[in-house]
C-alpha cells in the first residue's frame, strides 16, 4: 500500500500540511487564537497605551511642554522623578505605601501564624467556632473598617460630623485618627485572614509523620517548630507575605478615607490625586511605578515558588488530629483570638450599624436613635428625604452594581473556563503560554493603575470602538480585565483537575465539539465554574478603585454611592449602604460554600 | 471486518530526540486479538492512542481497513470522533456526572438511535457484562472491576469493530483479574471484534492474547504466539522480559581466561562455529534438570537456596561465581547446602550474538528447530524482521 517515496522522511511541507489536518479537528486552536487576540486588546492595549502615555505630550500640557500635543516628551518623568514637586508627586507616597505595605506584611503575619496554629493545632477552647469566625473580616471590604475607623476616631481635623470619642469629649489626636497607624492597622485586620487561610491550610496538609519521625529521634517541641514545621512551611508564608504585600501596594479605598485628611498619600491615593487634576502624564508615570513594583514582587513569588518545588511533599496518611493540649492556656489563647474576632468583626460592624441609627454621633441616650436613616420618610435633609432601603437612588445603584458586577463576573468566569481549556489543548504550546501569561498581567496592575489604563485607551474612539467612558461597558470591560488572573487561573485548574480523558472518551464515542463541551465538560465543570463566577462576584462588589475613576452618576454602583454619600456627609447613610454592600458579600460567599462545599480557603488559594 | 495495518509508524514528541515510537509495522488480522507488551514507557499505550486518533503520528502510516486514517505523506487525519474504534482508557475515564446507563447509552445517542431501540442495546450490552442492576448509580459508586465493565458497556454499545484496551487488568485486584480475563476472552468470542490491548504484564499478555507484539523502546522486537514468544526469543530483550523467574543468562565471552565454569562447560560441548559468534548463552529456569548422578552431560553445584513460591519452588545453584535459578514444580527433596548435578540440555540452550540477536541452532538440533518452525509461524508476523534485530547494548 505504501509507495517507495513514502518511505522516505516526509518533508517540511507534508508535515505542515499533516499537522494542519490534525489542528483542523481541534477547535481549541480556534479559541486560543481568538483568545490570544482579545486579550491582548483588553489587557495589554491598556497597559502599554499607559507606558507610552507617559512620553507622550497629553492633551492641556502644550503650553507647560512647548510641544504639541501627542509628541514624545519627557516632561513627566523628569517632572514625576526628579522636579522639586517629585517629593510630594513621588517619593513621599512611594515611601508611605512601601512602609504601609511591609508593616501590614510584618504584622499580619506574626499575627496570623500564631492565630493559625491555635485554630489548627491546639486543643483551645471554641476552634470551630473561630475558624470560621476569624476569615469574616476578610469578607468586608476594607473600607467598613475604615469608615468604623472615623466614626469613633474623626476628630476636628476635617469637617462634618464629628467622632464618637469627640462628641464624648475626648479629643484624638491625628496620629491616631488618620495616617500610617490607622492604616495598617485597618490593612492587619483584613489580610491575617488571609495568612490564617493560607498558613492553616499548610499546617493542615502537613504530614504528621514528620513530626512524628523527628518526635521518635528525641527532638524537643521547640526543635520540632523550628527545624521541620517553620521551613516545610515557609512556601506557605512566603506566598501569604508576598499577596499581601502586592494587595496592599494597589489598596486605594483605606487610605483614600484616612490618608487624605492629613495628607498622607499613597501611591494609589496620589495616581487618583493626579488623575482628578488632569495630570494625566504624571498619572501614567506613577501608574507605571506601581506596575514595576508589582512585577518585581511576581519575579520574587516565582523565584521562591521555584525553590519551594524543590521541596513539595506527597502528604502520607494526613493528619491525624494531633492537638497540642495547651492545659492553663486554653482559656487566655481563647481570649486572645476572641479579641481580634471582637476588634476585626464585632466592633466595626456593631459600630457602623450603630452609626446609622443615632441622628447625632456619640450620645448614646434612647432619644438619639431612630431608624429613619434606613426606612424613614419626609427627612429634613436637603437631598435625601427617605430612609436609604426607600430611596430610588439605592436600588438604583444595587441594581447597576447586580448588572455591572454580575455580568463581568460571568463573563470573565466562562472566559477562565475558556482560557483553561485553549491553554491545556492548544496544540500551538506558544499560544498556550501566551494566554497564561497575558491573563495574570492584571494581577501586577493595581485597579486603580488598570482603570487609569482604560479610561487612557477607551475614553475617546478609537478605530470600530467607540469612546466607552460613561457606558457601563467599560466598567464590565475593566472588571473582567481585572478578574482575569483568578479567572484564568482557576479554570486552568479546573481543567487540569478535569484532564483530557472524559473528553477523549465522548471522542471516541463519536461526539463532536459541541456535544463534548455541552455535554461533558461544562457539567463536570459546573461547581468550579459557579465559584469562578461568585468570587468575583464578591470581590467586585467591595472594589472601589475601578469603580471610582470610570463610573459616573448614571453608572452608579453602591461603592461609589456609599463614597458620595460620605462626601456629602449623609455619613449614616453611607454607612447604611456599606453595611449592605457587606452582607451582600457575606450572603455570597455562604453561596459559593453551599454550591462548592469546599470553602473559601481553596478558591482563595488558586 | 477491519484489519488495521500500521507501516512504519513513528511518533516523536515535541521537544524529545528520542521517538517514543520508532518505525513500527504490524498488521491486526479481523478478529484477532493482539497485545502490545513491553515494559512501561516504551510506546505501547502511544501505538495504541495513534490507532484511536487521540493522538497523531509523525511520520508513517496507519490504515483501518485499507482506508487512510492517518498519515503524514497523505496529509490525512481523520479525527478520533469519525474512526468508530471503541477504547478503554486504564482508568475507564468514565463520565462522573452521569449514571451507568447514561455512559453507556452515550454514544447510541449521538448516533441518534430511536429511543426504543436505544433502550434495547443498552440493555443487552448491560446485561452482558452484568452491570445491570447498577445502571441508576453513578461511577463513584461503583467498584473498580464494575467501573471497568461500564467502560467495556459504553464503547460496546456502540458496536465499534476494533477495541482498543489500556491495561485492562492492572488497576484490579487478584480475584477481579482472573473473572474479568475470562470476561474479556468470553467478549472476544460472543463480540467477534478485533481486540488489542496494551500490557506491561506478561502474564497479562500470556493469558489473554491469541498474538503478542513486544515492544521496547518504541521499536517493534517480536511478534508471535505466546508460545512462540516464550519458546524462540528473537532476542536478548524478549527473552530477559518474558518469563517468570527470570531467564538465566551466562556470559561466554568473559569467561575464556577462567578455568571451569559454567560458560565453559557449555562451550566445552558445542562444537559448531556459530557457538563461536555467541556471547550470551541462556536457559529457561524450569529446563535446567537436577539429578543425584553425575555424567558426562552434568555440572557439579551446590544448592544455596530453596524459595517456596506456593505451589512451585526457585532453587538458587552456584557454581563457583556463577548463580543459575531453577524452578520447579514437584517438591524438591533437597535442603540448601547439598551437592547436586545440574544438566543445562543443549536444545534448551538459547545463543545470542554480541547484538542481543538470536543465534541458529547448530546442527545437532536440526530436528528441535524444525520441529519448531512447522508448529507455528504465520508468514506475516515476521512482516518486520529488520527491526527485531537492533543493537543489544542499547537495551540493556
Amino acid at each position: 500500500m505504501l509507495t517507495a517515496a513514502e518511505q522516505k522522511k516526509p518533508t517540511l511541507w507534508q508535515r505542515a500540511r499533516h499537522l494542519f489536518a490534525v489542528a483542523r479537528h481541534e477547535p481549541a486552536n480556534l479559541i486560543g487564537l481568538v483568545l490570544a487576540i482579545f486579550f491582548a486588546y483588553l489587557i495589554l492595549a491598556p497597559v502599554l497605551s499607559i507606558l507610552v502615555d507617559s512620553f507622550i505630550v497629553q492633551s492641556g500640557d502644550e503650553a507647560r511642554t512647548h510641544q504639541d500635543e501627542g509628541s514624545f516628551t519627557l516632561y513627566y518623568i523628569v517632572r514625576t522623578l526628579y522636579s522639586r514637586i517629585s517629593e510630594i508627586l513621588l517619593w513621599q507616597p512611594l515611601y508611605n505605601t512601601l512602609a504601609i505595605a511591609a508593616g501590614t506584611v510584618v504584622f499580619s503575619m506574626s499575627i496570623g501564624v500564631v492565630l493559625a496554629w491555635l485554630v489548627n493545632r491546639t486543643n483551645m477552647a471554641g476552634r470551630a467556632w473561630f475558624a470560621t469566625a476569624l476569615i469574616v473580616p476578610f469578607m468586608l471590604p476594607t473600607w467598613t473598617f475604615a469608615l468604623a475607623w472615623t466614626t469613633i476616631f474623626k476628630n476636628r481635623t476635617v469637617g462634618g460630623q464629628p467622632g464618637w470619642l469627640e462628641s464624648l469629649g475626648i479629643t484624638t489626636s491625628n496620629s491616631v485618627a488618620y495616617g500610617y497607624f490607622p492604616i495598617v492597622f485597618i490593612l492587619v485586620l483584613h489580610y491575617t485572614p488571609l495568612v490564617i487561610l493560607i498558613v492553616g491550610n499548610a499546617l493542615r496538609r502537613l504530614d504528621t509523620q514528620m513530626e512524628d519521625s523527628a518526635r521518635v529521634l528525641g527532638a524537643p517541641s521547640r526543635t520540632i517548630a523550628f527545624s521541620i514545621v517553620l521551613p516545610l512551611i515557609r512556601p506557605a508564608l512566603m506566598s501569604a507575605a508576598l499577596l499581601i504585600f502586592a494587595d496592599c501596594i494597589g489598596e486605594f479605598a483605606v487610605p483614600y478615607i484616612l490618608g487624605l485628611p492629613v495628607r498622607y498619600d499613597t501611591l494609589a491615593t496620589g495616581l487618583y490625586r493626579a488623575l482628578d487634576t488632569r495630570q494625566n502624564g504624571v498619572a501614567a508615570v506613577i501608574a507605571a511605578v506601581i506596575m514595576i513594583i508589582g512585577v518585581i514582587t511576581l519575579l520574587i513569588d516565582v523565584r521562591m515558588m521555584k525553590e519551594a518545588r524543590r521541596f513539595v511533599t506527597v502528604g502520607g496518611k494526613g493528619n491525624m488530629d494531633r492537638l497540642r493540649k495547651l492545659g492553663r492556656m486554653r482559656l487566655p489563647a481563647s481570649g486572645f483570638v476572641g479579641a481580634f474576632v471582637l476588634i476585626g468583626v464585632v466592633l466595626p460592624l456593631l459600630t457602623l450599624f450603630l452609626s446609622t441609627i443615632m441622628i447625632l454621633p456619640g450620645r448614646f441616650t434612647l432619644e438619639n436613635f431612630t431608624f429613619d436613616y434606613w426606612i424613614g420618610s419626609n427627612l429634613d435633609t436637603v437631598a435625601l428625604s427617605k430612609g436609604i432601603l426607600l430611596t430610588p437612588e439605592f436600588w438604583q445603584a444595587a441594581w447597576n452594581t447586580i448588572v455591572i458586577v454580575g455580568s463581568s463576573s460571568m463573563i470573565s468566569g466562562v472566559l477562565g473556563l475558556l482560557v483553561g481549556y485553549a491553554v491545556l489543548r492548544c496544540s500551538f504550546k506558544g499560544v498556550g503560554s501566551f494566554l497564561r501569561q497575558i491573563t495574570f498581567l492584571p494581577y501586577l496592575v493595581p485597579g486603580i493603575a488598570f482603570a487609569a489604563a482604560f479610561l487612557s485607551l477607551f475614553a475617546v474612539a478609537r478605530g470600530p470602538i467607540p469612546a466607552l467612558y460613561g457606558t457601563p461597558f467599560i466598567l464590565i470591560i475593566a472588571l473582567v480585565a481585572e478578574k482575569m488572573p483568578f479567572a484564568s487561573r482557576s479554570g486552568i485548574a479546573a481543567m487540569t483537575q478535569l484532564g483530557k480523558e472524559p473528553e477523549e472518551a465522548a471522542r471516541i464515542a463519536g461526539a463532536n465539539w459541541f456535544s463534548r463541551m455541552g455535554k461533558i465538560v461544562i457539567p463536570i465543570q459546573a461547581g468550579p465554574l459557579a465559584t469562578g463566577i461568585l468570587l468575583p462576584f464578591i470581590s467586585g462588589i467591595k472594589g472601589v478603585s475601578l469603580f471610582i475613576i470610570l463610573a459616573i452618576p448614571s453608572t452608579d454602583v453602591l461603592t461609589t454611592y456609599s463614597l458620595r454619600l460620605l462626601d456629602y456627609n449623609y455619613d449614616q447613610a453611607a454607612n447604611a449602604v456599606v453595611l449592605m454592600i457587606a452582607l451582600i458579600a457575606w450572603l455570597g460567599t455562604v453561596l459559593i460554600q453551599k454550591i462548592s462545599g469546599t470553602g473559601l480557603a481553596q478558591g482563595l488559594e488558586n | 471486518m477491519p484489519t488495521i495495518t500500521l507501516t512504519n509508524l513513528t511518533k516523536c514528541y515535541d521537544g524529545n530526540t528520542e521517538p517514543s515510537v520508532n518505525q513500527v509495522s504490524l498488521t491486526v488480522e479481523d478478529g484477532e486479538f493482539m497485545c502490545l507488551l513491553g515494559p512501561s514507557g516504551c510506546g505501547k499505550t502511544t501505538i495504541l492512542r495513534m490507532i484511536a486518533g487521540i493522538e497523531h503520528s509523525t511520520s508513517g502510516e496507519i490504515a483501518v481497513d485499507n482506508l487512510v486514517v492517518d498519515s503524514v505523506h497523505q496529509s490525512c487525519f481523520i479525527p478520533p470522533e469519525q474512526r468508530r474504534i471503541g477504547l478503554v482508557f486504564q482508568n475507564y475515564a468514565l463520565w462522573p456526572h452521569m449514571t451507568v446507563e447514561r455512559n453507556v447509552d452515550f454514544g447510541l445517542r449521538l448516533q441518534k438511535v430511536p429511543a426504543q431501540e436505544r433502550k434495547e442495546r443498552c440493555l443487552d450490552v448491560m446485561g452482558k457484562l452484568r452491570i445491570l442492576e447498577y445502571a441508576d448509580r453513578y461511577p463513584s459508586q461503583l467498584s473498580g472491576g464494575q467501573q471497568q465493565r461500564v467502560a467495556l458497556a459504553r464503547m460496546l454499545a456502540v458496536n465499534p469493530g476494533v477495541l482498543l484496551l489500556d491495561e485492562p487488568l492492572s488497576n484490579l485486584d487478584a480475584t477481579l483479574r482472573l473473572e474479568m480475563r475470562a470476561e474479556l476472552r468470553r467478549l472476544h468470542q460472543t463480540f467477534g471484534t478485533t481486540i488489542i490491548f496494551v500490557s506491561h504484564d506478561q502474564w497479562e499478555a500470556m493469558t489473554l492474547a491469541n498474538t503478542i507484539a513486544v515492544m521496547n523502546k518504541g521499536q517493534l522486537q517480536q511478534i508471535g504466539t505466546p508460545d512462540e514468544i516464550y519458546a524462540e526469543p528473537s532476542n536478548r530483550f524478549v527473552a530477559e522480559f518474558i518469563g517468570n523467574p527470570k531467564i538465566n543468562l551466562i556470559k561466554l565471552k568473559e569467561s575464556n581466561d577462567k578455568p571451569i565454569n559454567v560458560a565453559s562447560h557449555i562451550l566445552a560441548r558445542q562444537s559448531q562455529a556459530e557457538s563461536r559468534l555467541a556471547e550470551v548463552c541462556a536457559i529457561r529456569p524450569e529446563e535446567i534438570i537436577l539429578t543425584d548422578n553425575a555424567t558426562s552431560h552434568t555440572l557439579p553445584m551446590t544448592i544455596e537456596n530453596i524459595m517456596p513460591t506456593g505451589g512451585s519452588w526457585v532453587i538458587e545453584l552456584s557454581f563457583g561465581e556463577d548463580r543459575l535459578f531453577h524452578s520447579t514444580q514437584s517438591r524438591p527433596k533437597w535442603r540448601e547446602g547439598d551437592q547436586i548435578n545440574a544438566n543445562l540440555p543443549t536444545p534448551s540452550l538459547h545463543f545470542f550474538d554480541h547484538d542481543g540477536n538470536r543465534l541458529a541452532l547448530t546442527d545437532n538440533d536440526k530436528e528441535l528447530d524444525n520441529l519448531l518452525l512447522s508448529s507455528a509461524l504465520p508468514s506475516h508476523k515476521y512482516a518486520n524482521q529488520k527491526h527485531t534485530n537492533q543493537p543489544y547494548a542499547k537495551q540493556a
